[in-house]
């Protein structure tokens, strides 16, 4: 670092920039103001809200054992759990199909599928939701449908777990259609075409080379989605049942109506260490600077 | 000259950063003279708005800003860190009197607020009265040609009364419904039997199609017809017969809470918002309010200004009155959490 007259052209680029950066104070100077504000609106607040829940109402570990040991906190939990993988899988199932075509073709068909997909991605998550309600609903055109072909009284479909998987599943779907669609964009369509001139029929293609190549998509959304779903909360309200009550919700009741802070701090502490441990294990197998393709 | 306009306009903007905190303080010194409400929004802060605000500032010059919705926990948070988005909130009387107990409500300025000029009862736990909240049993009348349920053993019959039902997802208002329907009169509710409750509640809940927990998501489902009959906030469904729904209230067995008006302790406009406060429960400004919508003015008097026709809808009219659950808002207050709590895990088992 000291030779700041030597040949920078000598140096190769990556040893270049990693001196550029140390020396030069713009760094900084760029680096100090979001530093500082993740600091002030994020990391402190957070750091209150772990302090809260050993403090709150005295110092001790009791809310992190009622959380452990009182059965509905257990459940509330593990089905928070349970319902993000749930939504996630489907969200997989449902999106990569269709982020596959919009990669693979380059025509008005692509256009479409994208416009249909940022408009939806654009378009609130409560309009949508109140939306399902109307669609479920027991004047809904499911329903109707259901007795003009003449199938009886239709299923009750609204209030359930049905009900409240597709509403977070469909305000998701987005999210993985765009992660995935932009890992598939960047696979190269002569690949696919080097694998057919080596005599694999399209599916094998599609098996040995497609596939792969499209992993890390599968992997930065699911882990979008899963993370975003971990933390619902209107959606399940209006669509679902109080069996389904995700975490969110009972932060939301203990804050609110039983002002249990304390509590709800710890049961908040316990959310973020879970989701923390998510990523580490992603940034163990995929490497978080992945994250956006 | 480009060098000097750019210092003038660097010198503004680090005075208008300067003077930044001064502006903003400067709303509490009575000069600005504007205080901030904490309120529900939609129909509710509409009719405030007509009944309280701005009478209130044609009188006495005094501006008033709005803040939705209610919420407890900021309440809370302001008087904790000492920063505060409004002065006067609408809050329950249950969650007053626990708030008061926490010490984040402002003790009544009795040299501002006039002894002989409030009605008896008016304050509660160094809050004023506001209005008297119904939520009753509420059905389609057109579900129910042969006549529809008149008490909550009616509700509970779910063979002489077939019909999707829906409840109020609040588990010390349920408990209530749940002991009268289980034979125990309106007046004898309190203290709150819990085992014997959850015990009448085990046999309604494979009945209850939803749970609600906004007002307006109430009205949604019996306006689409997703439900027939259900727990309703009285003026929700009263909306509803405005609105030309052919729906039915019971007031038999209804709880009638009361609303109240508290200032957070230590809200720079306090002065101000007492003598709001002060305004807002006089007889005329209550009627405005019932006049719009139906909950019931706290101010005896104040029935001088309704119409009968109102007034046999609103929750304090004598004789809804009579029949309905009067909670005790201490037992409330000190149980509320331990029955929350076992109700969620009832609900979720």
């Amino acid at each position: 670092m000291a030779g700041g007259l030597s040949p920078a052209a000598a140096l190769p680029t990556e040893v270049r920039t990693r001196a550029a950066r140390s020396r030069s104070p713009a760094v900084w100077l760029l680096l100090g103001p979001p530093s500082l504000v993740l600091t002030l609106l994020f990391m402190l607040p957070i750091g209150l809200v772990l302090v809260t829940s050993i403090t709150d109402p005295r110092m001790s570990l009791a809310h992190y054992q009622r959380i452990f040991t009182v059965p509905l906190y257990t459940h509330v939990m593990l089905n928070t759990f349970v319902t993000s993988l749930v939504v996630t899988a489907l969200c997989l199932v449902l999106g990569y199909p269709v982020a596959y075509v919009m990669a693979r073709r380059s025509d008005w068909v692509s256009t479409l599928l994208l416009t249909i997909v940022a408009m939806s991605f654009w378009t609130g998550f409560l309009v949508r939701t109140y939306a399902w309600l109307v669609i479920l609903g027991s004047k809904g055109p499911v329903t109707g449908a259901y007795q003009a072909l003449g199938l009886g009284p239709a299923p009750q479909l609204l209030f359930t777990s049905f009900a409240s998987t597709l509403g977070m599943t469909h305000i998701l779907l987005p999210y993985m259609i765009l992660a995935l669609f932009a890992v598939m964009k960047k696979i190269e369509p002569d690949q696919l075409k080097a694998a057919a001139s080596l005599g694999a029929r399209p599916r094998a293609a599609f098996a040995a080379v497609f596939l792969p190549l499209s992993l890390p998509g599968v992997v930065n959304g699911s882990l979008l989605v899963f993370v975003s779903c971990l933390g619902f909360f209107v959606t399940p309200i209006l669509l679902g049942t109080p069996r389904d009550m995700m975490i969110s919700q009972l932060i939301n009741q203990q804050i609110e109506e039983l002002l249990a802070w304390g509590f709800a701090s710890a049961v908040a502490v316990i959310l973020l260490i879970a989701t923390g441990l998510i990523l580490v294990v992603y940034n163990r197998f995929a490497g978080l600077d992945r994250l956006w393709g | 000259m480009r060098r000097r306009a750019f210092l003038n306009g660097f010198a503004a903007t680090v005075t208008a950063a300067a003077a930044g905190p001064l502006i903003v303080t400067d709303r509490t010194i009575a000069q600005t003279r504007t205080m901030f409400v904490n309120t529900w929004g939609g129909s509710w802060t509409a009719a405030e708005e007509a009944a309280f605000f701005k009478p209130f500032t044609e009188a006495t010059g005094i501006r008033v800003r709005t803040v939705a919705p209610v919420s407890y926990a900021k309440l809370k948070a302001q008087v904790q860190s000492g920063s505060y988005e409004w002065d006067v909130t609408a809050i329950t009387q249950a969650d007053l009197l626990r708030a008061d107990r926490e010490g984040l409500v402002e003790p009544i300025d009795w040299s501002i607020v006039k002894k002989d000029k409030l009605f008896p009862n008016a304050v509660y736990a160094n809050g004023l009265a506001y209005c008297a909240l119904g939520t009753n049993l509420a059905y389609r009348k057109d579900k129910f040609p042969q006549g529809g349920p008149k008490t909550w053993a009616d509700f509970w019959d779910v063979k002489k009364f077939p019909g999707n039902r829906s409840m109020l997802n609040n588990a010390v208002r349920t408990a209530q419904f749940a002991l009268v329907a289980d034979g125990v009169s309106p007046d004898k509710v309190f203290p709150i039997d819990v085992d014997r409750a959850f015990k009448k509640l085990d046999q309604i809940k494979p009945h209850i199609k939803v749970w609600w927990t906004q007002g307006n998501q109430s009205q949604q489902l019996l306006r689409d017809g997703e439900v027939d009959m259900m727990v309703m906030w009285n003026a929700r469904a009263s909306e509803l017969q405005q609105q030309g729904l052919p729906v039915e209230l019971v007031w038999h067995g209804a709880t009638i809470t009361t609303t109240m008006w508290g200032i957070a302790k230590g809200a720079p406009n306090r002065k101000l918002a007492w003598e709001f406060l002060q305004f807002a429960v006089q007889p005329k400004p209550q009627a405005d309010f019932a006049n719009r919508l139906y909950y019931g003015p706290t101010n005896p008097e104040a029935f001088k200004f309704v119409s009968p026709e109102i007034a046999r809808q609103l929750p304090t009219y004598v004789e809804n009155a009579k029949v309905a659950i009067k909670p005790d808002t201490v037992w409330e207050a000190e149980h509320t959490a331990r029955i929350q709590e076992r109700f969620t895990q009832w609900l979720a088992a």
